[in-house]
């Protein structure tokens, strides 16, 4: 059944129960928590911060998480205010090292330097034309082509509206399109 | 014809970039490893869970108790603590809080027009409809200017607070005698003095502090000071000497003495880190027209500016540039409203 544009996303009763058992210090609902939300973390940062630097700032941002999690009073709400940890800590990531420039984002990619591949060189162009997109569009994209989510689950992990997300996908991917056009030789 | 069923759903004929895409782009997906968190945090939680439910009961029956004493007191001596029904749960924490000019009742809740006052032994607890919470400190008076959805508004008129809040940005405002805290999803302490002066030290997330005249953006580990009539100073890192932030308080509020400034600015320039260059941006504005040359030279040997950049742009004081310059480093900087 296709989820209807601009209706609400069903909530997740399942995780707003694991949410309330991790604030009571269930160690393995959080545990399950992470395996479901991990993704979502990692697609905000990469979005923001250099690729290397990524699996760490997740485990740092779900730390920062399970300390501030007797604060969160909606455990629906979940998603959302752990998207914003997240976005939260990218940007800490900038302030305490300024010298840290964008532009240092396509350097930290996997496979970068002289062992480089064609398939590596695509990865990189593909990853440096999202990331000049705006931030919306490019969280988006990045939960959909590198995290592999659905616009369904998209919609569910991070509290948006399908239709915002739909939108955002193909927005996304229009300007995506023109500039992966643009950068080919 | 592309297939948007497929980038939206991966339904239908996959969509020939979308799946090339998907492709070249999955080695970068995440692969979950087993979290280790420590044990502390788990057992943080489940105490505070247990002293919940220790306390609840006295608290259910105490309250019962208080139900049935009010019944006979009759209705009019409770009438003056009711509230509407988008009025908040506000909690005696210590001493003898005052709501209105009445003590503070158990189970109370503060309404749109209230006042919540604190004597030097008493704190007390709002909690913000479903986005948060505030603790209100000694000798503090907080007024609610606001319950609806979409904007909830305190003012701080004195004193000291915190506040803690998962909201989405800009739902949530506290306004002082010298500028207004914009809550962007964030933690954050709050003082007030007798002047209206005001303090504000951020430790999560980020606030947005402002006034008509000025509008300055402060991180996690930053503060900054308010003046009655001037708004926000420069926002300044914890770090930072004492003799810093003396410096800063000259150039943002204190002096039109052209020799304290020059002393001052000269201590500023000598002492301020890299990290600093967020106190740098913002004392761009704070500056007289040959003050904010110094600024300027400073920054661009830290954080040299992007192309298309300039010194004169800067210099007259260009927003576009001077966001394009501070987005060049990863600095955020106040959204253009």
């Amino acid at each position: 059944m296709r989820v209807g544009v601009f209706a609400r996303p069903m909530q997740s009763h399942e995780d707003a129960a694991c949410v309330a058992a991790a604030q009571a210090g269930d160690r393995s609902a959080f545990g399950l928590l992470y395996d479901r939300y991990a993704s979502l973390v990692h697609g905000i940062l990469l979005a923001h911060v250099p690729a290397l630097d990524v699996d760490d700032l997740v485990h740092d941002v779900f730390l920062a998480a399970l300390r501030a999690l007797s604060s969160l009073r909606d455990p629906a709400a979940f998603g959302g205010w752990l998207a914003k940890i997240a976005r939260n800590r990218a940007r800490d990531y900038y302030r305490r090292a300024p010298r840290r420039a964008e532009n240092e984002l396509e350097d930290s990619l996997p496979g970068s330097g002289p062992g480089s591949t064609a398939a590596n060189a695509e990865l990189r162009a593909a990853l440096s034309a999202i990331r000049e997109l705006p931030q919306t569009y490019r969280e988006t994209l990045l939960l959909r082509l590198v995290e592999g989510m659905t616009g369904p689950e998209i919609a569910l992990r991070t509290g948006l509206t399908p239709g915002s997300v739909r939108v955002n996908l193909h927005r996304g991917m229009k300007l995506l399109r023109e500039k992966l056009e643009k950068k080919a030789p | 014809m592309k297939n948007e069923d497929y980038l939206w759903d991966r339904s239908g004929e996959p969509d020939r970039d979308v799946a090339r895409l998907e492709e070249s782009l999955s080695s970068l997906r995440h692969c979950p490893s087993p979290p280790q968190f420590p044990e502390a945090e788990f057992e943080k939680l489940r105490r505070r869970r247990a002293s919940f439910w220790r306390f609840s009961s006295p608290r259910l029956a105490l309250a019962a108790a208080v139900a049935v004493l009010m019944a006979v007191v009759g209705y009019r001596e409770i009438s003056s603590q009711r509230a509407p029904a988008n009025a908040w749960a506000v909690t005696r924490l210590e001493g003898s809080p005052r709501l209105d000019s009445g003590a503070l009742r158990r189970n109370a809740r503060i309404a749109e027009g209230q006042s919540l006052v604190t004597d030097s032994a008493s704190r007390a607890r709002i909690d913000v409809a479903d986005i948060g919470e505030v603790e209100l400190g000694p000798n503090s008076r907080l007024r609610v200017v606001q319950t609806r959805p979409g904007r909830k508004e305190l003012a701080l008129d004195r004193g000291f607070l915190h506040a803690r809040i998962s909201a989405p940005p800009r739902q949530f405002y506290v306004n002082t005698p010298s500028a207004m805290a914009v809550d962007l999803g964030c933690e954050y302490d709050l003082s007030v003095d007798d002047s209206g002066a005001g303090l504000i030290r951020v430790t999560m997330g980020w606030v947005q502090f402002e006034s008509g005249v000025h509008k300055v953006l402060i991180p996690a580990g930053a503060l900054a000071r308010t003046r009655p009539g001037l708004g926000p100073g420069t926002p300044f890192f914890e770090e930072v000497s004492a003799e810093f932030q003396s410096a800063l308080e000259v150039l943002d509020f204190a002096s039109d003495d052209p020799a304290a400034r020059r002393s001052a600015l000269r201590l500023v320039l000598e002492q301020a880190r890299r990290d600093d260059s967020l106190s740098m941006f913002y004392l761009l504005f704070r500056v007289s027209d040959s003050e904010r040359a110094l600024v300027y030279d400073w920054l661009a040997k830290t954080l040299p500016p992007p192309s298309g950049v300039t010194r004169e742009a800067v210099l007259r004081l260009d927003q576009s540039q001077i966001d394009a310059w501070m987005d060049a480093w990863g600095l955020d900087h106040p959204a253009r409203d």
